[in-house]
């Protein structure tokens, strides 16, 4: 395992982008079906990030993340179909339980959000490379040091888990049993924290004294290996969000 | 009894081409040193032994016990590995508890297990420590620790992981005495490691892991008197003995004492 | 022109009771290979720490004296502002591996990134650089999955790419095979070739008095002698210091050369192998 994070390593126009535009595009249009609650606007961002991420040839990774949510949603509908406040007209009834319509649609309004927020942040988790959205913010001023934790803990707990294997061993080997009933394994778990906690201390410690004498520290503007194009079209499309936004807000504020 | 056979072993991690392949092996009691590059199928060969890891193929039978059949906490009993990292396993705060972990788990009594593991503190010289907390103490006397907590479980037959590296002269000499002196109570010691001076000087029997295989398997004498196959390994002859091959000497030098040997009769 | 001047340091942890180094003072003149050798816990590590401002920057403790690294007073500069100076290259490779780069390439430009070096700076120095440690093949991958001698070659490029006037290598060779150690000291070799200062710690002592100029040989902070290899190498307290003898020293010793040449037995096979000839005539068979 290399690094923890579900980026998915395509070449696509969505993946070209620049990551502060997909961030500004992300944090809009999550906002936007809240600024303006109608169900239509909701799908129309909906849509929009779909297509986004059919660009990017992502959209079927989509598919065990919104898995996932299906049971919240299910739970969603069941409650506000039943217990919504507002509810007066029946839409149908199963098992002597009765389902009223505006409930119903409430669910829908929140579930069509909730899609549309994971969509959205998909597509930084599935369409941007955590190294590239990172140096994106250290470029615009967020501290090189935290930018370093965020990058570095993606590689660095992978490794941990190999040196948590070794232990293991190590104390297999002096007798430990580890497998049999849940009390057997929950007390081969001590001998391992001691060691890892070691391990990891060590290591940090051997690795800030590298990363010291790598000028780590230097107070001096940092420059970068990549370049971050920021293309035509991206500059268009940065536009075109920041419009959205503001109409959004002009529209809530109009209300 | 044989300590250990080894039958046709073939191994490989799910689905990947085989680390180790056909090895038929088998040890007495004679110190035996397992060399070879990085990769070549040491440390795989020696969990396997211990039981960490099962074979692919084949069997392998610690004192008679098939290693498939038990795990490796029961075959500590048998077989011990003191590993190349002592923080991957020190985890008391107190040097005695630790050595006396392993007894513990063996399930001897706490005074057994005490008395266990200060005859094995005494071994490696560290018997003044027992009250100190291991993380207090040096990296090699960290190591020393480890090794006395295997040997407090008093197994027939020890291993030894790189036990030479990172340290100096003095506790490289501490290991070989320890070797040595396993070896008269009739334990078999393997050791897995890279420097050739120490295997000249410590044990009696080599063999060479190239790609999984085993490339030559013989005394020690047989082995590094095979400068080719060693290069070829990516291995080299113990310094003297490189003199001595430099010297065209009529025969291979394999310590100290030959090479002044050789000098005394022949001139 | 000396590019290490040390004067009167002593240094203390700040949790240690006694004194990690005590009263050392040495110089080093320019492209000279110097090896450090002493029984572990004498001083050697500390002693590098003390070069590139880890002591006392880093560590903080008790400090006294000077030491002068290409003309700055370690005391003076920031760690990150030596690093262009001086490097330092662990005993541990797999620790040195900043964790945040994704390729080999981008590992070694880590460091330049932080000096704020020119990007078609930073592609050139990183492109040499990879080409001289030989792992230029290897840039595209994971600095992770790769073996250790590479992975220390790596460590070492990194440290080279800041353009150093100085290395120092910190037992570099002792977690790898034999294959992995020569390549590092073929590596090292090269650099000093290329004018570069090194200091070199290291326990392998045959490999390291073929190599080094000179040796400082240390026991409990302090240092006992400065000399060249095969002055050192032919003490009679080396095993009290728990340092090896060279086996070619022992081998000469042994025959009872080391009385015919008082002024310093060779330390290489070949020197050794051309002195026992000289000795003993050519027909051995």
């Amino acid at each position: 395992m290399k690094s923890i994070s579900l980026y998915v390593d395509l070449d696509s126009p969505l993946h070209r982008l620049d990551p502060l535009t997909k961030i500004s595009y992300t944090l809009v249009f999550m906002l936007i079906p809240f600024l303006i609650p109608l169900k239509s606007i909701t799908l129309i961002c909906l849509g929009l990030t779909l297509s986004l991420l059919w660009l990017g040839r992502v959209i079927k990774h989509i598919v065990p993340i919104i898995s996932f949510s299906l049971f919240l949603l299910f739970t969603i509908f069941l409650i506000q179909g039943l217990f919504h406040p507002a509810n007066e007209k029946v839409a149908f009834s199963i098992l002597g339980l009765t389902f009223y319509q505006e409930g119903l649609e409430y669910a829908l309004g929140l579930s069509l959000r909730f899609i549309n927020l994971l969509c959205c942040t998909s597509i930084i988790i599935l369409a941007t490379k955590p190294s590239d959205l990172i140096q994106s913010l250290v470029r615009r001023g967020l501290s090189p040091r935290f930018g370093y934790v965020m990058s570095s803990v993606l590689q660095i707990i992978p490794q941990m888990s190999n040196t948590t294997q070794v232990i293991l061993d190590a104390q297999k080997s002096r007798g430990m049993e580890t497998e049999g009933n849940l009390f057997v394994r929950a007390k081969a778990y001590i001998p391992l924290l001691a060691p890892l906690v070691m391990s990891s201390l060590v290591s940090a410690n051997d690795r800030s004294l590298a990363l010291e004498v790598r000028a780590f520290n230097a107070q001096r503007k940092r420059t970068f290996l990549s370049e971050e194009k920021v293309t035509f079209t991206a500059l268009i499309f940065r536009f075109l969000i920041f419009f959205s936004f503001i109409s959004s807000i002009v529209w809530r504020l109009k209300q | 009894m044989e300590m250990i056979k080894i039958k046709n072993l073939t191994f490989s991690y799910q689905g990947q081409t085989p680390v180790l392949k056909d090895i038929s092996l088998s040890f007495g009691n004679s110190p035996t040193a397992i060399i070879g590059q990085n990769g070549a199928g040491k440390t795989t060969l020696v969990k396997l032994l211990k039981g960490l890891l099962k074979p692919t193929s084949g069997d392998i039978l610690i004192q008679g016990r098939n290693t498939k059949e038990y795990s490796a906490a029961t075959l500590s009993r048998n077989i011990g590995l003191i590993f190349q990292n002592p923080n991957d396993q020190i985890f008391k705060n107190r040097v005695l508890d630790e050595v006396m972990f392993g007894p513990l788990n063996l399930k001897y009594s706490i005074k057994e297990a005490r008395k266990k593991s200060l005859e094995a503190l005494k071994l490696v010289q560290m018997e003044d420590k027992i009250d100190c907390n291991p993380y207090d103490l040096s990296l090699a006397e960290r190591k020393l620790i480890s090794i006395a907590s295997i040997l407090s479980m008093e197994p027939e037959i020890v291993i030894f992981d790189e036990p030479t590296i990172a340290q100096d002269y003095h506790g490289i000499e501490l290991i070989k005495e320890l070797i040595k002196k396993l070896s008269k109570e009739g334990k078999l010691v393997i050791t897995i490691t890279h420097d050739m001076d120490f295997v000249t000087e410590a044990f009696s029997r080599a063999i060479i892991l190239r790609d999984g295989s085993v490339i030559l398997d013989g005394t020690i004498r047989e082995v590094f008197s095979k400068p080719d196959l060693l290069r070829k390994s990516f291995l080299e002859q113990p310094h003297i003995t490189q003199l001595g091959e430099k010297l065209n000497l009529a025969q291979t030098i394999l310590s100290l004492e030959e090479f002044i040997q050789y000098f005394t009769t022949v001139s | 022109m000396k590019k290490v001047i040390i004067e009167g340091l002593s240094y203390k942890y700040p949790l240690s009771s006694r004194l990690a180094l005590e009263d050392i003072s040495l110089t080093i003149e320019k492209g000279e290979f110097i090896g450090i050798v002493g029984k572990n816990l004498s001083g050697k590590t500390t002693l590098c720490q003390a070069l590139v401002g880890l002591v006392p920057h880093f560590y903080h403790g008790g400090f006294r004296g000077k030491v002068e690294v290409a003309g700055m007073n370690t005391m003076n500069y920031s760690i990150a502002q030596l690093a262009e100076k001086i490097g330092l290259v662990f005993q541990n490779p797999f620790n040195q591996i900043s964790g945040s780069k994704l390729t080999v390439y981008e590992e070694v430009a880590f460091g330049l990134e932080n000096l704020g070096i020119s990007r078609p700076e930073m592609i050139e120095r990183t492109e040499n650089v990879l080409k001289l440690l030989d792992i230029y093949h290897l840039k595209d991958r994971n600095p992770f999955e790769i073996s250790g001698g590479q992975m220390q070659r790596l460590a070492i490029a990194s440290i080279v790419a800041l353009k150093p006037e100085v290395i120092i290598l910190d037992e570099p060779t002792s977690q790898l095979d034999p294959q992995g150690t020569n390549e590092v000291f073929r590596a090292v070799n090269q650099l000093k070739e290329q004018g570069i200062t090194i200091i070199m710690v290291e326990h392998k002592v045959e490999k390291l008095a073929a190599y080094a100029d000179k040796i400082i040989l240390m026991s409990e902070g302090k240092i006992v002698d400065y000399d060249r290899p095969s002055n050192i190498f032919a003490r009679s307290d080396l095993k009290k210091l728990g340092v090896k003898t060279p086996i070619f020293i022992q081998a000469l010793q042994s025959l009872g050369l080391d009385k015919k040449y008082p002024g310093g037995l060779p330390v290489t096979l070949e020197d050794t192998y051309k002195l026992v000839v000289k000795e003993y005539g050519n027909d051995q068979n």
